[in-house]
């Protein structure tokens, strides 16, 4: 598994740079890299990362774990947080699988 | 909008209010760099993967804050042998038996200096009592390092791993890894080739300077900017780019710094002392999945002429995660 190479970027992705998005607000069990707080929110695609086994299923030791697209997301600091108090320009950047993000 | 049914365990702590931070990094003991050696050896195996460790690591519960970081690893690890069958309750009890056996020795009293000093080559030769204190004082090894060694005593009997794995990643980890950062970062302060395909590709450029960092993870830098102060942060775990930076301090593992840095970074940054201009940008980069973060910092002033050696010098670490600045 260590072969692959993930972080080519030669692929055909549901989504391009610059793409904005939403992070998907369902709930999820085990384990999963998508944190909380950044679930229902709108951003933009900043770069395709590559493809890499899906953690939720290595987790559960399945033996082929899916190969999905991972992206690095920005987000406004002001779409995430209620009462943000420091300034508009401020960004928060994260990495999500494509199969946490949903068009805009 | 209440979202607290989307939180998936203890470990999902974005966002969350917490308590100032303790910015001093309280370094690592014996027993912790023993367990860490033991998960990076047996992840880097793929006996287990760092996915099925953090699973079972958040599955603890409420016992997920209520012990520390590597005895949170340790639990976990053991779990997963159990419920995987690498080895049984009474298999594991035995060899920690013999474990902890192995640390019982007698407590040997110490000479009288008067009884101990003699005459050596015809002249009296005196003794100090120091030359005969114990170099060790105070409690045993906790019981989660017993736990650890009997774990790993059963990953080399059944030849899993070896304990010479085990020594190499300590020491790696003390003296190599450290230091790799810093030499990267020392080179893009002197060399601007070398910096420009550093932040186009760091993994690529690392690599080509004949530093293989082991790892599947990506490298991403970014270069601090007059305009742009970047900051790195896992609010899931505590992801970091350890085959090039070392361990993580402890202040980066924290509940703290990990709730608070995603939705008050100015707050977070004052308190390490470093206070961002209101006309700068702030980027927090939540080191979330399979990327790692290097922070370039601006190279310091007055340092025209310096070798890349004498450079690599004035890299501390926090400049590394973004937390401080260099003068």
């Amino acid at each position: 598994m260590l072969e692959l190479d993930y972080r080519s970027k030669a692929m055909d992705t549901k989504f391009k740079i610059n793409d904005e998005i939403t992070v998907d607000s369902r709930s999820s069990t085990g384990h999963c890299r998508t944190p909380a707080y950044i679930r229902g929110k709108k951003g933009v695609i900043e770069r395709i990362c590559g493809r890499y086994p899906n953690p939720e299923e290595i987790a559960l030791c399945k033996k082929d774990p899916k190969i999905v697209t991972l992206y690095r997301c920005r987000f406004k600091q002001m779409d995430v947080w209620d009462n943000y108090s420091g300034k508009d320009s401020d960004t928060i950047e994260l990495e999500i699988y494509e199969h946490w993000l949903n068009d805009v | 909008m209440d979202k607290n049914y989307l939180k998936m365990g203890p470990h999902d702590v974005g966002g969350e209010e917490s308590l100032p931070i303790d910015t001093t990094d309280n370094n690592m003991t014996h027993w912790e760099k023993y367990a860490n050696a033991l998960r990076i050896v047996v992840s880097s195996k793929r006996i287990i993967t760092l996915d099925e460790l953090r699973y079972h690591t958040e599955a603890l519960g409420d016992q997920y804050f209520e012990i520390g970081y590597f005895e949170r690893n340790c639990l976990s690890l053991h779990n997963i042998c159990i419920q995987k069958g690498i080895y049984d309750t009474e298999l594991f009890q035995k060899i920690k038996s013999k474990k902890i056996s192995e640390f019982d020795v007698p407590i040997v009293d110490l000479p009288d200096v008067a009884s101990i000093n003699h005459i050596h080559d015809g002249k009296p030769h005196l003794h100090n009592m120091s030359d005969f204190q114990e170099d060790e004082s105070g409690d045993g090894p906790p019981d989660y390092y017993f736990d650890t060694l009997a774990i790993a005593q059963i990953f080399i009997d059944q030849g899993l791993i070896t304990n010479d794995d085990i020594t190499l990643k300590i020491e790696q980890f003390d003296n190599v890894f450290p230091n790799r950062g810093k030499a990267v970062v020392a080179k893009a302060w002197h060399d601007n080739l070398f910096k420009e395909a550093l932040v186009k590709d760091a993994k690529k450029a690392i690599s080509d300077i004949g530093i293989e960092l082991e790892t599947f993870a990506d490298i991403i830098c970014m270069p601090q900017t007059d305009t742009v102060h970047h900051i790195v942060v896992c609010t899931l775990c505590s992801c970091y780019p350890r085959t090039l930076l070392g361990m993580p301090p402890s202040w980066y593992k924290s509940r703290s710094y990990r709730s608070r840095v995603v939705h008050e970074p100015r707050e977070v940054l004052a308190e390490f002392g470093t206070i961002v201009p209101e006309s700068k940008e702030i980027k927090v980069h939540d080191s979330n999945a399979d990327m790692r973060y290097l922070i370039l910092p601006p190279r310091p002033s007055n340092t025209e002429g310096l070798s890349e050696i004498e450079l690599s010098k004035l890299v501390a670490r926090d400049y590394l995660v973004g937390v401080r600045l260099p003068k």
